[in-house]
């Protein structure tokens, strides 16, 4: 008989959580569902929209609503379903009936976590369909080209949130080693700074082990975003090289013209000596045959 | 002939002429020389931009502060024009181009070190500009010494270095940037600048001048014989102003250089709002870097010919229409076929216009006067160039349309070539007549004038005066009847 009290409280919270509406497409997450608050997003199917991007920060109950005006068929009947990831969530189909010629297929998701972000699509069978995307704001500017740095050196690496979205929690920083991430602290030679938008990670007496993959992630309540780049550190010899044999190359060629010319010189002077009427101008006394010779050139 | 040049012509006039051919052979080779540095000149500035980005964020500049380094250098180059001439008409073109690219190498080695903006203004802009500055004059001079029948062809060749040089260190110093980072690049850039003391070596100067060049040659003030005068004008030599052809070929130069530049820094952008994405808005600057490679020569080529090369200003002043005209165009362009069509027709008239800029000035000054001509006309030309993208920026800015920007330009441009054919057909008339009244002095000479209705008027009344003072002349007209 004491054990009643207990039954019976225990009858009404499993009551309590069960009438609650049930909404995750996944297997219902044990948080307080109906505390979170709740997102709106209606998109009407034109035939040119397929996708709708959703930025989402915090955990929210998000309602998505897909609106098709028809077509000429004006079927009284369809069958609307939603996909998560490509795969039909179950017992999500409903007939959807028109309205003012318009079908609508809406329901309530609880994106509480990660894993409930990702691609949702809402379908009106063999009719139309569109994909939402949930995902956290990502980072626009993408490194593509290493950042080069010097052995000994220091390097910043820096990663921004564009003005138009919004800012993270917080950023942390993350080195590629073997396959995994290593999140890198505050330490000798690592200094991150946190500014908002702005995160930067400044290397110190950088070596070539620092080469490498780092990730820069924004932090939001749901998920972080991250983007990543690449640095390569390498001694000065590397550049070096190619410039001092560029530097030989011109030296010799500098020093081959010169040889040329001043050979080819000495052998016109050798020639000037002769009785020959010479180009160079070596004596006065060619000057008179020059003139007739250029006339005669001339005319 | 006049028997009166002849007899007066001295040896190193001759010897330009003799066997160590003008018109060809070595100066061929001197053209090359004359296209690297040239090519370099040209390229540098525009080419550093590649490296802003991470210069800024290594140093933490702005990118205003960064852009200054382009600016600086520029600004140098041109200025320097005239301190470059004093030195070529003292020392030759030779020392002075190789001078030129050793500061060039140094400028780059060092601004490799660099850890402060301040620095980078001073390395790469400071000395780099000077640099730049000796090389261009120098080469443009020499070309001038070594050609008379083919300068023409043979300065479309050397101009043409800006082009290839564009199309080459672009990709280049992006494949550098990747493996070598910006330091790295500087460096390498630097050791490759050095060729252009290569380019000086092959520079070699053209004869032992018998009287050492002075700054003697006005016609229109023959009381300079003593020409000793000149010497406190060695700098800036403002007698060139009382040349009335020097006068309209500089203000249509000023005009063309105003509007040519802003629309190549803005295209990319203009494309991009007309909704062509960015890597082939991009595409549209490399299509008109290509097709300006091949005008210039064949510029060259063309006002090398009998028929056009008398009337070169006019050749000159159509090319600017020309580009005018397709700038003035450019709004209607707003697919992207007819872009690429726009740029064509700008490599089209950029590069005609390049490839005649400095052959019109050889033809209106003539050798002698030519490399401080050429000095006074960059330093001029200074504050067109720098003054013209941001006054197009503001016409963007304030009206948000970039269609103003290019009526601006292109208006500017053909209005200045329009100036340049109604100025140069009047100047000529008026000194087709000046001529005539000279009759009983020159007849042979008279004779040919009224033939050629053309530039070698002004040049025959250089001529004369040189002859009468018997000093270095250059019989340049003659050359004309040989000209293929």
């Amino acid at each position: 008989m004491k054990q009643l009290p207990i039954i019976i409280l225990l009858t009404l919270a499993t009551c309590r959580l069960t009438s609650s509406e049930t909404v995750g497409p996944t297997p219902t997450p044990l948080g307080p569902v109906s505390s979170l608050p709740m997102n709106t997003k209606s998109v009407h199917l034109t035939g040119d929209n397929k996708i709708e991007n959703v930025e989402l920060l915090n955990p929210v109950n998000l309602s998505m609503e897909c609106i098709w005006t028809g077509n000429q068929n004006n079927q009284p009947n369809i069958t609307g379903y939603w996909r998560k990831g490509g795969v039909e969530i179950q017992d999500s189909r409903v007939p959807v009936d028109p309205e003012n010629q318009q079908y609508t297929l809406r329901r309530v998701f609880n994106i509480a976590s990660e894993e409930h972000l990702g691609n949702y699509t809402c379908v009106f069978e063999n009719e139309a369909e569109l994909d939402f995307i949930l995902a956290v704001p990502q980072i626009g500017e993408k490194r593509e080209k290493p950042i080069v740095s010097y052995v000994g050196d220091f390097v910043i690496l820096t990663c921004k949130m564009e003005d138009s979205k919004p800012a993270p929690r917080t950023w942390y920083w993350f080195k590629n080693n073997g396959t995994n991430k290593e999140q890198l602290f505050e330490a000798q030679r690592y200094d991150i700074t946190v500014d908002g938008r702005n995160t930067k990670l400044k290397v110190k007496d950088v070596s070539e082990a620092d080469s490498g993959v780092y990730h820069c992630a924004a932090v939001y309540n749901i998920s972080t975003s991250t983007n990543k780049m690449h640095l390569k550190v390498i001694t000065i010899w590397e550049p070096l090289k190619p410039f001092l044999s560029i530097l030989v190359e011109v030296v010799i060629l500098v020093t081959a013209i010169l040889i040329y010319e001043r050979s080819h010189s000495k052998k016109k002077e050798a020639e000037a000596n002769g009785p020959n009427a010479d180009p160079k101008p070596q004596g006065e006394d060619d000057e008179a045959e020059e003139s007739s010779s250029v006339r005669q050139r001339k005319t | 002939m006049s028997s009166t040049l002849n007899r007066k012509m001295p040896p190193a006039a001759a010897d330009e002429l003799g066997p160590t051919p003008v018109d060809g052979g070595w100066g061929w080779m001197v053209v090359l020389g004359a296209h690297i540095s040239i090519g370099f000149a040209y390229t540098t500035p525009k080419a550093l931009s590649i490296f802003f980005r991470p210069i800024k964020e290594d140093l933490g500049a702005s990118y205003s502060e960064i852009a200054w380094i382009s600016s600086i250098m520029l600004a140098v180059m041109y200025a320097g024009g005239p301190v470059s001439s004093v030195l070529v008409r003292r020392f030759g073109s030779r020392p002075v181009v190789m001078m030129g690219g050793l500061m060039c190498g140094v400028s780059m080695v060092t601004a490799s070190f660099g850890s402060s903006i301040i620095y980078l203004y001073l390395c790469i802009g400071i000395i780099g500009g000077w640099g730049l500055c000796f090389n261009l004059n120098a080469s443009l001079t020499i070309i001038s010494k070594y050609f008379l029948a083919k300068r023409p062809l043979a300065n479309g060749l050397a101009m043409a270095g800006s082009p290839v040089f564009l199309c080459v260190l672009a990709p280049l110093n992006q494949y550098l940037l990747g493996h070598f980072g910006w330091r790295g690049s500087l460096l390498i850039l630097g050791g490759m600048m050095l060729n252009c003391c290569v380019a000086g070596a092959v520079m070699r100067p053209v004869a032992r001048q018998s009287t050492p060049p002075k700054e003697v040659d006005q016609p229109n003030n023959t009381k300079s014989k003593g020409s000793r005068l000149d010497k406190v004008k060695t700098f800036v030599d403002l007698s060139f102003f009382k040349n009335p052809g020097f006068v309209i070929y500089l203000v249509g130069n000023v005009m063309f250089i105003f509007g040519a530049y802003a629309p190549i820094v803005f295209l990319s952008a203009y494309a991009v709002s007309r909704g062509v994405e960015e890597y082939s808005a991009a595409y549209l600057l490399s299509i008109m870097g290509f097709v300006d490679m091949f005008v210039r020569p064949l510029t060259g080529l063309v006002a090398n010919s009998r028929w056009v090369r008398p009337r070169i200003q006019f050749l000159f002043s159509f090319a600017m229409v020309f580009n005018g005209t397709f700038h003035l165009l450019c709004p209607l362009m707003s697919t992207y076929p007819l872009l690429v069509a726009y740029a064509v027709f700008f490599g089209v008239g950029f590069g005609m216009v390049f490839a005649l800029i400095f052959e019109c000035l050889m033809d209106l000054m003539g050798n002698q006067r030519f490399p401080s001509a050429v000095g006074l006309v960059t330093i001029i030309e200074c504050f067109p160039m720098l003054l013209g993208p941001p006054a197009a920026g503001l016409l963007v800015d304030i009206f948000d349309d970039y269609k103003y920007l290019f009526f601006m330009c292109g208006g500017v441009i053909t209005t200045g070539g329009l100036f340049l054919f109604v100025m140069n057909v009047y100047n000529y008339n008026r000194l087709e007549k000046a001529n005539r009244g000279k009759e009983t002095e020159q007849d042979q000479n008279t004779v040919e004038k009224q033939e050629q209705a053309s530039s070698s008027e002004a040049r025959m009344e250089l001529m004369d005066s040189e002859v009468k003072e018997a000093n270095t002349a250059r019989p340049e007209p003659q050359p004309k009847e040989e000209t293929c």
